[in-house]
């Protein structure tokens, strides 16, 4: 049986999310990577992860709708770990009206990350 | 046979005009032909391009990574120097390298940290480097402006003064990215460029240029006050912006010089300024030069009127309670009612004018 921590990493950039997937295995999480907030919906509602990190900028659904559909429709208190690029404050403060643990500003270390989210799943 | 040589006996038989209509009808048909196979060509070639781009990208995307995991306590391993040969040849074919610079440069945009320095030293070890010189020597402006973009990103500091020979190229696009350069580089130092330049700096990217310096742990800022009396209006602007985001109260004299400036944008952002430093000293100046000043810098007056104003101020404000700005009349009527509320009562029962009377009775209820 796996007993590894799902973890479902919603994230536009390939790269980003292969480096994560890799940093993040390596300390003994299982990685589930989705493109986009639609695909990122599927993998939550399918394997019921122990944590979620999402960008807030993505294609079809926003981070912001994630949060929300996780809290709201779910209703489910998976810890949530959200990543902003600069000038989006606004956003990271509805993020967290809605729902959302913590936050990362890109750029962000990876190392910073993983001690986050061991925290998160301590 | 018969059909066709009728045909051609026909065709001569025919007005010279028709016969010329008829050879540009076979022409053009000719023509669509040849470019409906062209175009099946270039999707066919456009499509194989996109598939080899995905694929590349892909394989350089795991190099990377590979490369960003195999780092030890030693500069540069055995398994990385693998992949640094491995790309340097890539990197010879100018499609390659595009792609390989987009991967590098996606992941460099959203990390930072030991990773993100492993990053930058891919590109010097790979000799990407020398490729992005290159590009700073080339005669379109599009391609100085990709060179200098990746010397920004992964932080090539010893060509500063290749870049600087660029700073008041004639292509904005040339001068922002050089400006950008030296802001992200070289901190609040990076601002040295504003002593020699010539041409405007853009609001977008003076914008750019505050947010850059405003992610520093270091604020320690240069004085600002030779640029705030450079012949470049955008340098002095983009001072004032400074002057205020930093607090600059050692400056005010020469404030106060900029009151008297020729360009009325200046006056008008320094007594925004000084509004917000609440400069005293200003009003005199101010008060003297009002009648003279355009309408923004006498209502930009009066709103730092509202923060500054003292009881030696009234008769000055009551006097403009009949400026023909409506904004102006409107401030000096708040002003007063704070400063003298009996005065402006009195000014209430004496005024004849609708538009005034509505003035009074909205300050009434205020």
């Amino acid at each position: 049986m796996n007993n590894l921590k799902k973890v479902v990493l919603a994230e536009d950039n390939s790269t980003l999310s292969l480096l994560l997937k890799f940093r993040l295995e390596k300390e003994g999480y299982e990685l589930l990577i989705a493109e986009d907030g639609k695909e990122a919906i599927e993998l939550i509602e399918t394997h019921e992860p122990q944590l979620i990190l999402t960008d807030i900028m993505m294609p079809f659904i926003s981070g912001l709708e994630v949060i929300s559909h996780v809290r709201n429709k779910l209703k489910v208190q998976t810890p949530i770990i959200v990543f902003s690029a600069a000038g989006q404050e606004e956003m990271v403060l509805k993020a967290f009206n809605l729902g959302a643990n913590d936050f990362m500003g890109k750029p962000f270390s990876p190392n910073e990350l993983v001690i986050r989210v061991k925290r998160l799943l301590a | 046979m018969i059909d066709f040589q009728h045909l051609l006996t026909y065709l001569e038989q025919l007005p010279l005009l028709v016969k010329v209509v008829w050879i540009l009808i076979g022409f053009l048909i000719i023509f669509i032909i040849l470019l409906i196979f062209y175009l099946k060509y270039l999707r066919g070639y456009l499509r194989k391009k996109e598939t080899i781009s995905k694929k590349l990208f892909t394989e350089y995307e795991a190099n990377l990574i590979n490369f960003l995991y195999s780092q030890t306590e030693e500069e540069i391993n055995e398994e990385q120097q693998i992949i640094v040969d491995k790309m340097k040849t890539c990197i010879t074919n100018k499609f390659k390298r595009k792609i390989f610079i987009s991967v590098m440069s996606k992941l460099k945009n959203d990390i930072s940290g030991e990773m993100a320095d492993s990053i930058n030293n891919l590109y010097i070890k790979t000799n990407l480097i020398n490729h992005s010189i290159t590009k700073l020597k080339s005669n379109k402006w599009y391609v100085i402006t990709a060179g200098i973009k990746e010397l920004n990103l992964f932080e090539i500091t010893n060509v500063f003064e290749q870049v600087k020979k660029h700073e008041n190229h004639p292509k904005q696009e040339v001068r922002n990215e050089v400006q950008l350069y030296f802001v992200s580089l070289f901190h609040f130092k990076g601002l040295d460029f504003l002593n020699t330049l010539k041409s405007p700096i853009s609001e977008w990217n003076q914008i750019q240029l505050l947010e850059i310096l405003q992610k520093f742990d270091d604020q320690e800022i240069s004085d600002i006050t030779p640029w705030l009396k450079s012949s470049n209006e955008s340098v002095v602007l983009f001072s004032l912006k400074l002057a205020k985001i930093y607090n600059q109260f050692q400056i005010i004299d020469t404030l106060l010089e900029l009151l008297n400036h020729q360009s009325k944008i200046i006056r008008l952002k320094t007594i925004e300024v000084l509004n917000y430093f609440q400069v005293n000293e200003a009003k005199k100046i101010l008060k003297n030069n009002f009648k003279n000043s355009s309408e923004d810098e006498q209502i930009a007056f009066f709103q730092m009127l509202e923060n500054t104003v003292e009881i030696t101020d009234e008769e000055f404000i009551v006097h403009n309670t009949k400026h023909v700005n409506f904004q102006v009349r409107v401030l000096a009527l708040k002003i007063l009612k704070r400063l003298n509320n009996k005065k402006l009562l009195d000014l209430k029962n004496k005024a004849t004018n609708d538009e005034d009377k509505l003035i009074f009775n909205y300050l009434e209820n205020n």
